[in-house]
């Protein structure tokens, strides 16, 4: 694995005092927090520094890495040394607790197309920082009883929203064994997410959460939908909206024309006299639901280009033979 | 490193569905405290099922963990992050409304 230099990831002297760690975590934090932030790989730079602030604000844990030395250079291949947190007392101070939730990926173990966000506990942090203070470590806490709900994102694209899907997800988990060493285990879970789930929606797998340490219930794992911006469909809540082109005659005319929906296509009605940006609805063509929801229409009027002299010839004749002043309002 | 695979039927949550506050607080690094006073903002409505038992419907839980992230991660107080909140949605439909009119005008 390679070894993190948490000052670095923090923009903070190795003699930073607490209020200057602090204060520089906040200060990173406003501007990758991914609930607010703009930048890119925003969500992947604000665990860094998260890893980071877990353990340099934490006294026992600075005091720990810090006896790694001084040398370590980020990215550097790097192993727990063999005495590793001996020597320290410890407060019982959360380490990382007994469970973290991987990525869920449309298929196979893939951790595209989902990210972990929610609480720390929650996190999937570093390999480096699982080996310094995960379970199995000095650093990991004592057991608690019941085990903690645990939360994740879940990626998915409109079409899979419609007619429903499944997902893999990979839960690893560190579980004592009965000679009291620690083993990792990977619980591949596969749910099946039905049709008609909406954006943000939550979906509930009872007992999946972080397991208990002794007596007590599982907690649970919730996975919070998120649906993918569609090439051609616009969501909202469970109406979706398709822009569709339509030449000056069609709409000027009334037509009937092919339409593509989430279910397939169908033949829909132009009325005469559309306008550009006028929306027509197609009744229960959107998600699915109690009730589902519709597909809106939008016409857009797509003026026929006037690169041949038959072209401009037929507008000249409209210009020269329809009474049309577009701007009469501005007249007014 | 040991595979265990499992397969579930997902129960969405709906509108339907509640969640007992303490649960609430603890999927969203709340306190009760900060919860009733998200109630009292408008942010969300919880019942009281029995006396002294507040639930809060599950379809609110996304909102709430926003919320307690911005105030655990920035350090923002509950009416801060209530605000943060309410902005944050209003940006992301004004993105929205940009996007459809951006393909209204946009060349095909």
């Amino acid at each position: 694995m390679e070894f993190r230099d948490y000052y670095k990831v923090l923009g903070v002297e190795r003699a930073a005092t607490a209020d200057q760690i602090k204060t520089a975590y906040r200060r990173l934090a406003r501007k990758y927090h991914p609930d607010v932030s703009k930048e890119p790989n925003a969500e992947a730079r604000f665990k860094e520094m998260q890893e980071a602030y877990e353990v340099l604000k934490d006294p026992e844990k600075r005091a720990a890495y810090n006896q790694l030395g001084a040398d370590w250079k980020a990215g550097e291949q790097f192993r727990p040394p063999p005495d590793w947190g001996s020597g320290f007392e410890f407060s019982g101070g959360a380490g990382r607790p007994g469970g973290a939730t991987r990525g869920a990926g449309r298929t196979g173990r893939s951790r595209a197309g989902a990210a972990q966000d929610g609480a720390f506990h929650d996190q999937d942090f570093s390999d480096f920082f699982s080996s310094l203070f995960g379970g199995g470590t000095p650093f990991a806490r004592a057991g608690r009883g019941a085990g903690r709900d645990h939360h994740a994102r879940v990626g998915i694209e409109l079409e899979e929203a419609y007619r429903g899907t499944t997902r893999t997800l990979e839960l690893r988990r560190p579980e004592v064994k009965p000679d009291g060493s620690v083993e990792l285990r990977t619980h591949t879970v596969r749910v099946t997410i039905p049709a008609g789930v909406a954006e943000g929606q939550l979906i509930r797998l009872a007992g999946q959460g972080e397991p208990p340490s002794g007596a007590g219930q599982a907690g649970d794992l919730y996975l919070e939908v998120h649906i993918q911006p569609h090439r051609l469909f616009q969501l909202e809540g469970r109406d979706v909206t398709l822009t569709f082109p339509v030449a000056p005659w069609e709409a000027a005319l009334g037509a009937s024309v092919t339409v593509p929906t989430l279910g397939g296509t169908v033949e829909m009605h132009i009325p005469a006299g559309a306008q550009s940006g006028q929306k027509l609805r197609l009744r229960g063509r959107g998600l699915p639901g109690q009730p589902a929801g519709d597909q809106y229409v939008q016409l857009k009027v797509v003026l026929p280009p006037t690169d041949t002299p038959q072209a401009k010839a037929l507008y000249e004749e409209m210009r020269s033979k329809l009474n049309f002043d577009p701007r009469a309002n501005l007249s007014r | 490193m040991v595979r265990v695979t499992h397969r579930f039927e997902a129960h969405v949550l709906g509108e339907s569905d509640w969640i007992a506050a303490t649960e609430i607080c603890q999927l969203c690094r709340l306190d009760l405290g900060a919860v009733m006073e998200l109630a009292e903002l408008g942010v969300v409505a919880p019942r009281e099922i029995p006396p002294g038992q507040w639930q809060i419907p599950a379809t609110a839980l996304p909102r709430l963990r926003v919320v307690g992230r911005l105030m655990q991660d920035l350090g923002v107080n509950v009416s801060g992050a209530a605000l943060a909140l309410e902005l944050l949605e209003a940006q992301r439909e004004l993105e929205r409304r940009i996007r459809s009119l951006e393909r209204l005008a946009s060349d095909h």
